[in-house]
């Protein structure tokens, strides 16, 4: 058989041709790469109708004054941004993302932690219990939405009705229409529906710390505590950072369940910057503003962005 | 049948370059080990022949045939990998058919080939499991079969036995050893294991750096290394390696290092006065007589015989083997002496050449 | 033994303190209208009835509504999916110029918020003559779902070894055979897993649908049963948790039947980045 390939000369062009051509990339690697990037080309197209061409455009509306029905107005420069900066509510809205993120997002994690470190344990119906902890992640906003409205309901809702047969209210209490009522609520709601995430996340990690870690602890007189502080923590350190950089950004993006649970009531007190972008766009008619919101909304979680992929990608390397 | 060609083939991985030009000609049914120290290209070397990377300039041929450009499926090679590389949801049989399927055999032809392989490595048993019930012998010889089934011209093999325990690897040793025997095919083998090397190959090419550093019969790489490298990377226990001077002396050579002195015979004709390196393998130290001190630092007692540490004077340490009959005391000052016919000296530096003639 | 059991105690009532809000939501799903005003109110339904869900399906648009999100949420996943498992091939085994800067440009479009995209993207099908309808928001979801099923599979992909797809390059296939013979079926634990994420993903997005679809014909789940609560005039809260309880069914059924794989796609893409 060879006999045939090698007097026939296989590919009699592959020869001359490599001789001549000294090419600092071989051919086969070359059509190598070629499919890779025809394999990605539909990924490549995708991304760049409905996620790169969006966000440029957004960039580009901010500089329009627009209004959103009928699309008419025109060029106004930066005047979007100045306007923005010098209303009071982009700041207060600002302020009330921040307070929010930073309250359900240190709940999440504290939580989140606590029910992980309980579930690492051996429990009884571990895997029933892990699943119902990780429900409220899965189920859809609306439905998290709609059943807390039915316990926070005033006059039959059960969270009033518990709170004032153990006496610990004499009056029912306005979850959502009053403050700070309505910004702790959509705190708590929130870290009820989203600490499952830091559980699994966390659950998985302490699955790969090494016994021999405890046990050599453990041999060096270190008790549960010690251990918690000198083993578990140090090796959760890694991962914390993560779930908390993706968190935050996730928790400081969030919509659906704040602009379900209040709308941003009352008033504008629990009205975070996604909210702002929804209101300035769709019920204020300003397209362009909305936009100059959205824009510089982007701007501040690019610091948490960069932070996270820095990490990733870290991650990725080892 | 076919050998294997490489001409002026360098590889660079960015900005790193893996291999700097290495020629290298593999004749017809040589069973040629690549031998060196992890990192050292010979991976790179085999995957480049087996079209999984690509040379950044050179040519590589198989048998007449520029290969460059040739994908791997059609270079009429077989591999086999260190992780064996066994597809896990196919059976054994299926496995072994794959590469058969894949040229368009007809199913009559491919399930005699695959009988037959089976059988020629006792796998007939186990055609109907898949890879995760067997064991990692049996595993080995699935990926063993899966390339003989095609009989290719030259089969490559990536450290094929390292996952195995050092009974079996004994025994696939032989047993490879016996297919190249009966096969006569060209075999590539990347090894780290200088034994594996050393007892299977016609030759081998040992690597470091990407370079080739010599390329020989294993008796010629053991008996006279190419320089300095060689010298210490094969033999266990490893050479003893002392660096001292050459002088040049009413008409012979002197090597000369603290605590020793030795004259050396039959110096190539590039060598020169001054800094150089004394290589004396383990079996050349003799205790028991001798006009070289040493005081005895360790002794490990291996049951057929021992290997003596000593310590010479200047910090210098010599290993030797003696038999198991002799156990000097540690810490005794002992008499010993250099088989000075023996020796190999190399010019100074990592990879200095050897400078004298070989025994 | 005695600590064994408090441990056991305060961890379940942790547990059931969480899960408090579902239960609640399935019993008052259950209850005739008249206990659900009662004085206390009861753990249990004292009379179980399924005329809410008899009511849901029959007088409202809520199977108009599933049939879109389900419509929806498969057309989505499938395109998601097929567009992804070919890109993450490509970025975890082949070597070209901008494969990393890619695989970080994926990563950063994952975490955008989409409160931005929506403004041009709402444009967009306006201009495409697409808004109202389901199309557009197949498109809309692509944004977060493309992002999320390429990175989960990139990881997934990263994972299986690069000697199988050698030895089959080896043995005479071609990249995209050895991608169909030997990494798809490999894959398949991976793909199955992103899948149901992307599925859910898809069923409980709200934002894209609040925007691009407002007619009762074309809206999916979210808005159509938040719609039932904003514009009835009495808030019949047993109706709206039947819905619930419908609307969380597939997530149920995924839940009991996909757990491994449901654990498995939260460890690899989620956290691990």
């Amino acid at each position: 058989m060879m006999a045939a390939m090698s007097t026939g000369g296989g590919e009699p062009g592959s020869q001359a041709e490599s001789r001549t051509s000294r090419s600092p990339q071989a051919m086969l690697e070359r059509r190598y790469a070629r499919l890779g990037l025809l394999l990605i080309a539909p990924s490549i197209v995708v991304f760049s109708a409905v996620i790169i061409y969006p966000l440029l455009a957004a960039i580009y509306l901010s500089l329009f004054e627009l209004y959103t029905p009928t699309l008419e107005g025109g060029f106004v420069g930066l005047s979007n941004y100045r306007e923005l900066l010098a209303r009071g509510e982009f700041w207060v809205s600002l302020r009330n993302t921040l307070v929010w993120t930073a309250g359900t997002l240190s709940l999440q994690i504290v939580f989140g932690i606590g029910m992980a470190l309980m579930l690492h344990q051996n429990v009884w119906f571990r895997s029933l219990a892990r699943s119902l902890i990780l429900f409220p992640y899965f189920v859809s906003t609306v439905v998290a939405v709609l059943v807390w409205r039915w316990l926070f309901n005033d006059l039959y809702g059960i969270l009033n009705h518990l709170l004032v047969e153990a006496r610990l209210i004499d009056m029912p209490i306005d979850y959502l229409g009053a403050m700070p009522n309505a910004m702790i609520s959509i705190i708590l709601v929130g870290a009820w529906k989203y600490f499952p995430f830091v559980v699994i996340a966390v659950l998985a990690r302490l699955q790969t710390i090494p016994d021999v870690l405890y046990e050599a602890a453990r041999i060096d007189g270190a008790g549960p505590i010690a251990r918690f502080f000198d083993v578990t923590l140090p090796q959760l350190r890694e991962v914390l950072l993560v779930i908390v950089l993706l968190r935050a950004i996730w928790d400081f993006k969030e919509f659906d369940l704040i602009f379900l649970l209040t709308g941003g009531g009352p008033v504008i007190s629990t009205q975070t910057l996604s909210l702002l972008v929804y209101k300035e766009a769709f019920a204020l008619n300003q397209m362009g503003m909305g936009a100059a919101y959205g824009v510089v909304m982007m701007a501040i979680m690019l610091v948490f962005m960069i932070f996270y992929i820095r990490q990733a990608r870290k991650g990725d390397s080892s | 049948m076919a050998g294997v060609e490489f001409s002026r083939v360098r590889k660079e991985f960015g900005g790193f370059t893996a291999i700097e030009a290495l020629d290298l000609r593999i004749e017809e049914g040589e069973f040629v080990s690549l031998l060196g120290p992890s990192g050292c290209g010979k991976t790179t070397t085999l995957r480049m022949l087996a079209g999984l990377e690509f040379p950044t300039a050179g040519e590589i041929r198989i048998g007449e045939r520029v290969v460059n450009d040739v994908p791997p499926g059609q270079r009429d090679i077989a591999m086999v990998f260190q992780s064996y590389a066994l597809y896990p949801h196919m059976t054994v049989r299926r496995n072994m058919e794959y590469p058969l399927r894949k040229r368009g055999l007809p199913a009559a032809e491919r399930q005699a080939s695959v009988l037959m392989a089976a059988e020629m490595l006792q796998l007939t048993e186990l055609l109907d499991r898949k890879p995760r019930q067997l064991s990692g012998g049996q595993q080995q010889r699935v990926a063993l079969g899966r390339a003989l089934v095609r009989d290719p011209q030259v089969f490559l093999f990536d450290e094929p036995l390292s996952n195995l325990d050092a009974k079996l690897r004994g025994h696939m040793r032989a047993e490879l050893v016996e297919l190249h025997a009966r096969l006569g095919r060209t075999m590539v083998y990347v090894t780290h294991d200088q034994l594996e090397a050393m007892t299977m190959s016609d030759r081998i090419a040992i690597i470091l750096a990407g370079e080739l550093q010599q390329f020989a019969p294993p008796q010629e790489v053991y008996r006279a290394p190419a320089n300095r490298f060689v010298a210490g990377f094969i033999g266990m226990p490893s050479m003893n390696l002392v660096d001292g001077r050459l002088a040049h002396g009413s008409g012979s050579w002197q090597f000369m290092a603290p605590g020793i002195a030795l004259p050396v015979p039959a110096l190539a004709e590039t060598a020169v006065a001054g800094e150089a390196c004394l290589g004396v393998r383990p079996e050349h130290v003799h205790i028991g007589a001798g006009e070289l001190q040493g005081r005895v630092q360790l002794v490990e007692q291996t049951g057929h015989e021992n290997i003596v540490v000593l310590a010479v004077a200047g910090g210098i340490r010599l290993t030797c083997r003696t038999p198991a009959s002799m156990i000097p005391r540690m810490g005794d000052t002992v008499d010993f002496r250099i088989d000075s016919e023996r020796v190999h000296v190399f010019a100074p530096g990592d990879t200095g050449p050897r400078l004298n003639l070989p025994a | 033994m005695m600590r064994r059991i408090l441990f056991n105690l305060s961890v379940w009532s942790a547990v059931l303190i969480v899960a408090f809000p579902l239960f609640w939501m399935v019993v008052t799903s259950l209850k005739p209208q008249v206990e659900l005003w009662a004085r206390p109110p009861a753990l249990l339904p004292l009379e179980p009835t399924l005329e809410h869900y008899l009511t849901l399906l029959r007088d409202t648009s809520f199977l108009v509504y599933f049939r879109n999100s389900v419509l929806l949420s498969t057309a989505t996943t499938l395109l998601v999916i097929g567009v992804a498992a070919l890109g993450a091939y490509s970025l975890v085994r082949f070597r070209y110029r901008g494969r990393e800067s890619l695989a970080m440009l994926v990563l950063f479009t994952y975490l955008l918020p989409s409160v931005i995209l929506i403004l041009p993207l709402y444009l967009m099908m306006v201009k495409l003559g697409l808004a109202n309808t389901l199309v557009s928001l197949v498109l809309a979801y692509t944004t977060f779902a493309l992002p999320y099923a390429l990175w989960l599979l990139r990881s997934f992909m990263a994972g299986i070894p690069e000697d199988l797809e050698s030895a089959a390059l080896v043995d005479g296939a071609t990249r995209l055979g050895a991608f169909r013979d030997v990494i798809l079926p490999q894959l398949l634990p991976g793909i199955i897993s992103t899948a149901l994420f992307t599925f859910i993903l898809s069923w409980n997005e709200y934002l894209f649908a609040l925007v691009l679809v407002n007619s009762d014909a074309t809206r999916p789940l979210t808005t159509g049963v938040m719609n039932m609560l904003i514009s009835s005039f009495n808030i019949e809260w047993s109706m709206l948790m039947a819905a619930s309880v419908m609307m969380s069914l597939p997530l149920i059924i995924a839940f009991s039947l996909l757990q491994k794989y449901l654990t498995r796609g939260f460890g690899a893409g989620a956290v691990k980045g």
